[in-house]
Order: structure tokens, then C-alpha cells, then sequence
């Protein structure tokens, strides 16, 4: 015997299990095809303005780009293809700033490491605009924040490249360095 | 252009014919045997005597002797076959003399090719199409730099897997010219139907030719819009993924462009060489080969044609 | 030898610095005295200037100062006579130099040039000079943005940029005489070594073994920077200023145009072979010798090959550049075993007969010992643990690279000894003619290596490798130890649970320096390798100590404060040590330096107490 209410319960919960289906669809979807119109999106590398705190200005395809694992994981293949990892190492840095870590030079807002990405930065940074597409550079600049375990929707980031390290942002800051000296790995 | 096993066109293919031939007529012999002997139960009836006393064995020297005929048969036929196949495998093992080394990497979605023959100097590297001297035995070394390929040209021999971190080989041997197709023959993403090898099997003397062309650095540009397709390329997110040796671009993302316009396809088989044909696929790669890494780049008219010009000069 | 101005030297207790108040440091000063006069009575030399014109303290590269004041009995009251800040926070790899009454300290970028006045207690500033190189340059410096030092000649104190400028200052008034760029950022070039300047011409090599670019050494007249020669190490013959003069020992280096043949396609054009080390030179031979970096990519498939003529030592004539005789040390170089590594130029008895040779700790774990004349390789040991090749056959003179530690596209190798960094790295030894021993830090680490395709894109990396090293066998990271190169022994070693990265000295006293990467600067018994004494300074040490007679007439020892380089990258650019691959793999060694040591950029100099 089941009460009315009890059916629209039921009925609710089947409605929610479905929209969280599709959801997770479209954190998995692919999209193929030409990108969309070229335009950078409005920049800038610190929050602090005078005449008061203002929101920073969000770029509509933003969300699309960080909340899409297709699109981090295409990240995660630039990253290397365009030797962003020869200087960034897996994240941990090298002749660039680490990128697992919480310090943002110029930002960590997703439209700021695409500007840093496509503008260079002075102490070395290079600059990819015309060198990359700009899909391409939204791909990075989602992959970069997955690293640091900034994006909440897709999985964190691992490097399938040395076997037995476990993903970089797993592991707790405190756990670094503890081995001392460091063990023999065999 | 042939795909086909039944046709060889390399030791290696022959003997894997010659193989598929006696097990296609051994396992027919035995199939026909065992349907023969099938229609010949169900046409017997059966005897009263098992209806009333099932427990009751009846001698039969006939079934007896004819089951024991067809174990020794299927014991002969299983070592035919086991041998047969054990010395097939080590005749495809065998390499030839003089062998001509050629490394082959699979990526997603085309093919690496190093000829990596004589003195490092003369090293030759290609793209998405073989060439192999008539009756030269060929080594190749097989090696992935992403997710599991498999090499496949059926004409010429069997398939292999490109494993990555593993190193596979396997030897050819072509003793009829022509021109024949390869493949992917495991599934290795989206466009894993769109990564195809144009392999041509010639006499020595046109292979020497070839190599002696594809060892030159490219061409400069000839004339000044072509001089500008070379600034477009190294300018813009080209140089970013392919090689054309005589430049600076020098990336191994992608094919290495160096004679680009001396094949026959473009990426990897998905259509035949034509300028037209590369003007289409820079302008929206994503269209006839969908999922390809390679991206649409934004060019005005002027550099697109510029470009296209230049690489079409890269024979 | 350059020419030093000579300058008025005071008197002991001329009363230039202020007199040492408490009854401890007197008695102390006293013992010093007492020491000094002892010692100097027994062995003053008369070819000791008491000054440090160049970091290898002469063209021989002994790194061996003759003053002997400071002996074991007396160095446990070295204390420090005054500090200076760089103001910088990047490894500093510099020796500071020492000429008439002013010493000179170059910075890591962005490049400051201090000049100290001696004379004045506590050494206050003279001068300074800011070159001001191009920021971007820190973007295509392999291994934090470190210079190795300057150079003195006729009155100029030369030294390199980071972007790849090399600049004569005035020694006196700090002004610029003449600059001149030999290397361009945008094709991933720099420049961190120490010139060295013979018969008037300043010899400076590029760095960037990392960023695919070609390697070459440059001489220019040390009057105006122009231009005398250049020659490349990779490439054709006419490049490399190889001639008919060119006598190599070993038959796999004669032919023509190895430095292209022995590469496939143009790969040679981006096959590194930089310059990024000591470079020595033998008046009587007149000769140089300098070493080839690694080749590049670090990935072995790309370039198959010997790879010439990168990972090996040159012999040219310092007129003209042409070169006389080449030894691959690692032919096709599978580990990042560049060969930049200080060439000792000593006259040692070998089987009897005196030879004129070069000992050489080379960073694939051998120490060499090569007959300067002519290139013959006379013994090669390995002075640490290595698994990474088998042997140097002393016939053909070739490594013997081991099967199993071979990179492998995609496949992780395992427990390769030594690591990229090699036994040795840049950190130069010191040779003391009294104890006849050579001084060398070292390093004791192996690596895991993946290799991948290194994709050149002029100006970033041209690598292709992910490396994760750790601590060899034993645990410890670091060794410090003597050797003596006729008897091809080791004598004593220390072993240092970080990696040595610090040069060595030695002086007169039979005392030898070192410093270590926590910031401990110490003190050891030449003969025995017992620590006398040790010194916490602010940051950690990588930088080349030195020993020069102040102008008071003591003898002064300077060593520069502030971790950095390969090693320490991870604490001067503040890495994360959760990615141990980090830094070309070196963090996943050093991970825990961030626990034990800071950023900083501080001179210190040390002396005994002032005699009453």
C-alpha cells in the first residue's frame, strides 16, 4: 500500500537519478568539430581594484571547459605535446612555478591562466597566442587547474608516466620530504 | 591499391596462406567426416534391444573400430596442424639477409616510419606510407607511443601488436611489386578505421631513388608566397606539432612534413594527395577525420593560400 | 696569469679593523699567531699572491691557495670578519674573486656585480654594477638561473649574463667597458659559466643542453668583445675549426665531418654538446681544454649515434680555436652525462714516468686520467657506485655502456647509477700539490628514467625524458673524499646525507672547504678528512669557496651562502616536492631540502683572530 505522497517521492528521486545521469553525460561529452568564435576572454591578473573589491569578470565558455573531462584530459595531451611539462614538470615545477601548489602568480581564476597562457608572462613565461588554438589554450587552462585540484567536477588529474607515483595532487604537502633520506625505489 | 591476404605478395603472407590453406582443407576434410558420420547415425535407427535393456552393451566391431579410426585421425590431424603452424611461425621469425631496418610507431590516429638503415647519416623518416625494395627482406621494429596499435598490411604478412614500452618485430619480404594498403588492426580510438599505411613494394634501384629524395633536407621556397607559407607555418600552431627538416620546426606531435607532397594520401589514408585535398584538411581537419588532434587553425584566405602552396612545394 | 695591480700592503696590527676585545678571542688570536708564524716559516712560497683572479685559481684548475696560516691545529678558531648581502634569492654558484684590496662578487640573475673594498673594516661597498639582462631569460634556464663566476684581466672584471651577454666592467670604477651578445633566449639559449680569459682573449661557452641548442665556445679580445673565433661541437668540420692539426688518439674520432655523420638527418643542429663548465689551459702545451655537454634530446632513440662532439673533452690552440684533439667520454650519451666537468692540470708520475696529464671527475662516474698531450686515456676509475656502464675499454677508449639501463621509449628503467646529474655535476675539486690528493664532492643518487618524444620547439625544453632520482646505495646523498689519482685510489671519503654541491678548496695549511646544502661551511684535515671546524651560515652552500691574503696580511677564506642550482632549485624557485620529477627529477632527491634550509644570498668571510 503506498500513499500518494510516497509515489511522488518515488517519482522525484527516479526524476533526480535521471537529470544525474545526464549530467554525468555531459561531463563526459566529447565535442567534436570546429571551435567556436575566436575571442579572448577579458583578463586580469589580480583581483584588487581601486574604488572597491569587484567580482572578476567570468567568461561564458569557462564553465564548459573546466567541468568537462574530455576536455582536461585534451589538456593533459597539449600539456606535454607543447612542453609545457618540460618546465612545469607533472606540476611540481622545474624552470616554471610548481602548479600543484596553492600560489598563483597572476591567478588562478581560469580566465587568468588562459590569459597567462596565451599573453607570456615577463620572468619567462612564454607566449602561445597564434601558437596555440584557442580551444586549445581553454583545454590547458582547465588541465592546469585540475592539477592543482581546483576544478570540483572532473576527476583530478594522474599522470599515466611513471608507474607507482601516486597522482600528485593526492598526495598531503605534509608528506613531502618525509623520507629521509629518500628510500631506495626498486 | 590491393588489401588482401588471399592475395600474397611477401614470403611471410605466402607461408600464412600456405598455412590457412591446409587448415582450410584439413578442417574441412574433418568438418565433412564428422557431418557424413552425423547423417549416417540419424539415418540408422536405433535397435529394439537398447529400447527394452539400455544397461545391455551390444558389441559393434564396425563403431568400434571406426571410433577408433577417427581419434587416431584427429590425433594426426591436430599434429599436422600444431607443426604446420610451429613451422610457419619460425620461418616468419626468420630474418633475411641484409635486412633493410625500418621502425614503425604507431600513434593516434597515424603511422611513424624510420628507416633506420646503414650509417645514422642516412636515416630517413616518413609518414603514413612504406616503401620496400623487391625482394630485400625488411626488419621492422614496431613500438607505440600511446595505446595499443596493430600493423597489418595482409598482402605482406600477418599482424602485429605495437605495444607501448615494448619493442615487436617482425620481418618482410616482398617478392611481387605493387601497391597495397595497411591498417590498424586494433582499436585504438575514434578514428582507428582512418589510420592506413600506403605501402608500395619496387625494384631496388626506384627504392634507392626514393631514399636518396626523402634524405634531402625540403626545398626552400621557391617564390615569394611560398616564402610566405613557410613564415605562416612557423609562425602559427604548425611548427607546434610537425617537422620539416631545413627549418626550425622540429616536433614529432605529428607527422614529419618534410616531402609531405611526395605521398599519396593525407592523414593516414584518409584521402588521396591532392592540393585541393590539403586545402580542405587544414581548413577543417575536424571534418574528414573527426577527433583527429590535429586542430582547425584560423588563417586569413592569404595565409591559408600561402601555406598550402608551401607545403604542396614539399615533394 | 693576469696581471694584479700591486697594492700597499699593511702591516700586521696596522689597526685597519677594530681591535678584538674579548680575552677569549686574544688567547685564541694569540695561538693563531703563534701557528702562523710556525707554519709560514716552514713553507712560504713565493709564487702565491695571496689573490684569486679567477674561479679555478689559476689556469691549472687546483683551486689550491698556498697560504698557510690556517692549519689544523688553529682552524677551530676560524671565525667570520664580516658578511655581505647579494640581495638575491636564486643558488649561487660564484666564486667571489679577490684582486689587490677589492674582492668582487657576481650574483645569480639578475647578474649584480658587487665590488667590496677591502681595505675599509667590514669591507663596505665600492661599487656596483646591474647588466640588467632580459627577464624572459629565467624561462630557458635549465636549472635555476645561476652564474659561476667572473673573471679579472688588465684591470676589467669580465662575466657573463643569463641572456646570454658577456660584459668587461671596469675593476676600479664599476663603469662598462663593452658588452657583447653571443646567445638568444629565443632559441633557448644562456649563459652561466665562468669566462677565462688567455692571451687576451675571453673564452665563454653557451648553456641550454636542455632547450635543444647547438653548442659552441667563442673566444673574444678582452680589449673591445669582438669576435676572434667560434667554434661549434656539433656539426661540420669547417664549424667545429677542425683542420688538418686535428690529432685525435683514438681512431672513432678521426673522419670527416663526424659532428654531422655521426647524427641522424640535422639533428646535430639541436644536439646540444654546450659549454657550460671550466674550461683550463697549459701555457706550455699552449693549449685549452674544455668539455662538450650532453647531447640532446635526453631521449637516446632520436639521435642514435656517437653523438660527436658532444659528452667529451677538447684540446684547441687559444689563438685561433682550431682544435687539436677530441675524447668522447660518453659516446652517445644515454643519461645526461654532460662532460663540462674541471680539467686538473697536474704532472703526475704514471708507471714510472712523470706525464703531463688531466685528471678529470667526470660526471659518468669515472675519474680520468688523460695524457693532455695527446688525448690517450691512461686510467679511468669509478670513484662512486655505477651501474650504468660496465667499464672504459683503455684500448679503443670507449665506455661500455650495460644493456639493461638503456632508456626505453615508454618503459620506466629502473636504478640507473649514476643519475642525470652524474657522480660529479659542475661542483669543481681542488688538488693540493702537498698532499698530492685531489678533493672532489660528489654525489651519490640513481634515477628511474621514462623516456618519451622530445618535441623540439625552438625555446622550450628538448628533453624527452621524466626522471625521478633518489639516494644511491647507502642512503647517503652526498660524498666528499680525496683521491689521489697516481695510485687511482680513494683515501678517505665523508659521506653527506645531501648532495654536495658546493666546490672544493684547499690551501697551504693542509686544510680543505667545503660547504653543504643545509648551510654548513667546514673545515677538514687535508691528510685524514677529520672535520676541524664548521659554520652554520644563513641558507645553503653550492658556491666555489676561496682563500686570499687580505690586505692586512692575514689569510681570509670567502664561500657564498644561498642554496640553489639543479640540486636546490626546489627551495630557490620553491618547487613542490609532492612531484618528484620535479626540476628534471632532481626533486624527488632533494624533496626534503625545503625542511632544512631556505632561499638567501650572503658573502661570508672568515679568518683567525687578530693577532695582539
Amino acid at each position: 500500500m503506498s500513499s500518494p505522497c510516497r509515489v511522488r517521492a518515488e517519482r522525484l528521486l527516479a526524476l533526480l537519478l535521471a537529470a544525474a545521469v545526464l549530467a554525468g553525460c555531459e561531463r563526459e561529452k566529447r565535442h567534436i568539430g570546429p571551435s567556436g568564435p575566436e575571442a579572448a576572454p577579458v583578463i586580469q591578473t589580480t583581483p584588487f581594484v581601486p574604488g572597491g573589491a569587484q567580482p572578476l569578470p567570468k567568461d561564458p565558455r569557462a564553465e564548459f571547459y573546466e567541468n568537462n573531462a574530455f576536455e582536461v584530459a585534451q589538456g593533459a595531451r597539449l600539456f606535454r605535446w607543447y612542453n609545457c611539462s618540460g618546465c612545469h614538470s607533472n606540476g611540481g615545477g622545474g624552470m616554471g612555478p610548481a602548479l600543484i601548489d596553492d600560489q598563483w602568480i597572476y591567478g588562478s581564476e581560469i580566465e587568468q591562466i588562459y590569459g597567462t597562457i596565451q599573453q607570456g608572462r615577463p620572468n619567462g613565461m612564454p607566449s602561445f597566442r597564434d601558437k596555440a588554438t584557442e580551444e586549445q589554450i581553454w583545454q590547458l587552462a582547465a588541465y592546469v587547474r585540475s592539477l592543482a585540484g581546483k576544478n570540483s567536477q572532473v576527476a583530478s588529474s594522474r599522470s599515466d608516466a611513471m608507474a607507482g607515483i601516486p597522482p600528485r595532487n593526492q598526495a598531503s604537502p605534509a608528506d613531502a620530504g618525509k623520507e629521509t633520506p629518500p628510500k631506495r625505489l626498486r | 591499391m590491393s588489401q588482401s591476404a588471399l592475395h600474397p605478395a611477401a614470403d611471410q603472407a605466402t607461408r600464412l596462406l600456405g598455412l590457412w590453406d591446409l587448415m582450410l582443407w584439413v578442417c574441412a576434410g574433418m568438418y565433412v567426416l564428422v557431418i557424413a558420420f552425423l547423417a549416417w547415425a540419424i539415418w540408422r535407427r536405433r535397435r529394439a534391444a537398447y529400447l527394452i535393456e539400455p544397461e545391455v552393451m551390444v558389441s559393434d566391431p564396425g563403431l568400434e573400430r571406426a571410433l577408433g579410426g577417427w581419434a587416431v585421425l584427429i590425433v594426426v590431424g591436430l599434429i599436422v596442424l600444431t607443426t604446420a603452424s610451429f613451422l610457419t611461425d619460425r620461418a616468419l621469425a626468420t630474418p633475411g639477409e641484409r635486412p633493410l631496418k625500418i621502425k614503425v610507431t604507431g600513434q593516434q590516429w597515424w603511422w611513424r616510419v624510420e628507416y633506420q638503415d646503414g650509417p645514422v647519416e642516412r636515416w630517413v623518416e616518413t609518414a603514413n606510407e612504406i616503401r620496400l625494395p623487391l625482394g630485400r627482406p625488411a626488419e621492422i621494429e614496431l613500438a607505440s607511443d600511446d595505446v595499443i596499435h596493430s600493423f597489418w598490411i595482409p598482402n605482406l604478412a600477418g599482424k602485429t601488436d605495437l605495444i607501448p614500452g615494448r619493442t615487436n618485430r617482425m620481418a618482410i619480404t616482398p617478392r611481387r611489386a605493387g601497391r597495397f594498403r595497411g591498417q590498424c588492426a586494433e582499436f585504438c580510438g575514434f578514428q582507428h578505421a582512418h589510420m592506413a599505411l600506403d605501402v608500395t613494394v619496387e625494384p631496388e634501384a626506384a627504392f634507392e631513388a626514393w631514399r636518396a629524395r626523402q634524405l634531402a633536407p625540403a626545398a626552400a621556397p621557391a617564390d615569394p608566397q611560398r616564402a610566405y607559407g613557410q613564415q605562416v607555418f612557423q609562425a602559427k600552431a604548425c611548427a607546434m606539432c610537425h617537422a620539416i627538416a631545413g627549418t626550425q620546426a622540429g616536433s614529432r606531435n605529428g607527422p614529419d612534413l618534410t616531402h609531405v607532397a611526395s605521398r599519396r594520401t593525407l592523414a593516414a589514408g584518409a584521402l588521396p594527395y591532392s592540393k585541393g585535398a590539403l586545402a580542405g584538411w587544414i581548413a577543417n581537419p575536424q571534418a574528414l577525420k573527426p577527433g583527429t588532434n590535429m586542430p582547425a587553425v584560423r588563417l586569413s584566405a592569404d595565409e591559408q593560400a600561402a601555406l598550402v602552396a608551401y607545403l604542396d612545394g614539399l615533394k | 696569469m693576469p696581471h694584479g695591480r700591486v697594492f700597499h700592503r699593511p702591516q700586521k696590527g696596522d689597526g685597519v679593523q677594530p681591535r678584538v676585545r674579548t680575552t677569549a678571542r686574544s688567547i685564541a688570536g694569540l695561538l693563531g699567531a703563534l701557528a702562523l708564524v710556525i707554519a709560514s716559516s716552514a713553507t712560504a712560497r713565493a709564487d702565491e699572491d695571496g689573490q684569486w683572479t679567477m674561479p679555478a685559481k689559476n689556469y691549472a684548475s687546483t683551486r689550491y691557495s698556498a697560504l698557510n696560516q690556517i692549519t689544523p691545529a688553529n682552524v677551530a678558531s676560524l671565525r667570520p670578519e664580516f658578511t655581505f648581502s647579494t640581495g638575491t634569492t636564486k643558488g649561487i654558484e660564484a666564486a667571489p674573486l679577490v684582486v689587490g684590496a677589492t674582492m668582487y662578487v657576481v650574483t645569480p640573475y639578475p647578474n649584480y656585480l658587487f665590488a667590496l673594498d677591502l681595505t675599509k673594516p667590514g669591507a663596505p661597498l665600492k661599487w656596483r654594477y646591474a647588466p640588467r639582462p632580459v627577464p624572459a631569460s629565467q624561462g630557458v634556464a635549465c636549472c635555476d638561473v645561476v652564474n659561476r663566476g667572473a673573471v679579472f684581466w688588465r684591470g676589467k672584471v669580465i662575466f657573463n649574463t643569463l641572456d646570454g651577454q658577456t660584459v668587461a666592467v671596469n675593476a676600479d670604477t664599476g663603469k662598462e667597458v663593452w658588452r657583447t651578445r653571443l646567445g638568444d633566449i629565443n632559441k633557448g639559449e644562456t649563459i652561466t659559466m665562468a669566462p677565462l680569459v688567455v692571451k687576451g682573449k675571453v673564452l665563454v661557452g653557451n648553456s641550454g643542453g636542455e632547450m635543444g641548442v647547438r653548442g659552441w665556445i667563442t673566444a673574444l679580445n678582452a680589449d673591445t668583445g669582438a669576435v676572434a673565433w667560434k667554434a661549434f661541437n656539433t656539426g661540420p668540420d669547417r664549424d667545429v675549426l677542425i683542420g688538418p692539426d686535428f690529432k685525435p688518439f683514438y681512431a672513432s674520432d678521426r673522419g670527416q665531418d663526424l659532428g654531422a655523420r655521426t647524427w641522424p638527418g640535422e639533428a646535430w643542429k639541436i644536439g646540444g654538446g654546450t659549454v657550460w663548465g671550466w674550461i683550463s689551459y697549459d701555457p706550455e702545451l699552449d693549449l685549452i681544454y674544455y668539455g662538450t655537454g650532453n647531447p640532446g634530446p635526453w631521449n637516446p632513440d632520436q639521435r642514435p649515434g656517437d653523438n660527436k662532439w658532444t659528452a667529451g673533452i677538447f684540446a684547441r690552440d687559444p689563438d685561433t680555436g682550431k682544435a687539436r684533439w677530441f675524447y668522447q667520454f660518453t659516446p652517445h650519451d644515454q643519461h645526461d652525462y654532460d662532460a663540462i666537468n674541471e680539467n686538473v692540470l697536474l704532472d703526475l708520475p704514471i708507471g714510472g714516468k712523470a706525464r703531463k696529464v688531466i685528471v678529470r671527475p667526470e660526471r659518468n662516474g669515472y675519474l680520468y686520467v688523460i695524457d693532455r698531450a695527446s688525448g690517450e686515456v691512461l686510467s679511468a676509475d669509478p670513484f662512486v657506485h655505477v651501474n650504468s656502464s660496465e667499464g672504459v675499454d683503455l684500448k679503443t677508449g670507449r665506455l661500455i655502456p650495460t644493456k639493461a639501463k638503456e632508456p626505453k621509449l615508454g618503459k620506466v628503467v629502473r636504478d640507473i647509477c649514476p643519475s642525470a646529474n652524474g657522480a660529479k655535476d659542475w661542483m669543481p675539486s681542488a688538488w693540493s700539490p702537498r698532499t698530492r690528493l685531489l678533493y672532489l664532492p660528489a654525489t651519490n643518487m640513481c634515477m628511474d628514467v621514462q623516456t618519451a618524444e622530445a618535441n623540439y620547439i625552438a625555446g622550450t625544453p628538448y628533453v624527452g625524458a621524466e626522471v625521478r632520482m633518489y639516494a644511491g646505495p647507502g642512503g647517503h646523498r652526498g660524498l666528499f673524499m680525496a683521491w689521489d689519482p697516481a695510485r687511482r685510489k680513494k683515501v678517505w671519503e665523508v659521506q653527506e646525507d645531501l648532495p654536495v654541491w658546493s666546490g672544493a678548496l684547499t690551501t697551504g695549511g693542509d686544510v680543505v672547504f667545503y660547504g653543504t646544502m643545509d648551510g654548513w661551511f667546514k673545515a677538514l684535515d687535508a691528510r685524514t678528512g677529520k672535520l676541524l671546524w664548521s659554520f652554520k651560515t644563513s641558507s645553503g652552500i653550492i658556491s666555489q669557496p676561496v682563500s686570499y691574503r687580505g690586505p692586512d696580511g692575514r689569510q681570509y677564506v670567502a664561500v657564498l651562502s644561498g642554496v640553489g642550482g639543479w640540486a636546490g632549485v626546489v627551495v630557490s624557485a620553491d618547487l613542490d616536492p609532492r612531484d618528484p620529477t620535479a626540476a628534471l627529477g632532481f626533486v624527488g632527491a632533494t624533496g626534503d631540502l625545503k625542511q632544512k634550509t631556505t632561499p638567501g644570498g650572503t658573502l661570508y668571510v672568515f679568518a683567525l683572530p687578530r693577532a695582539r
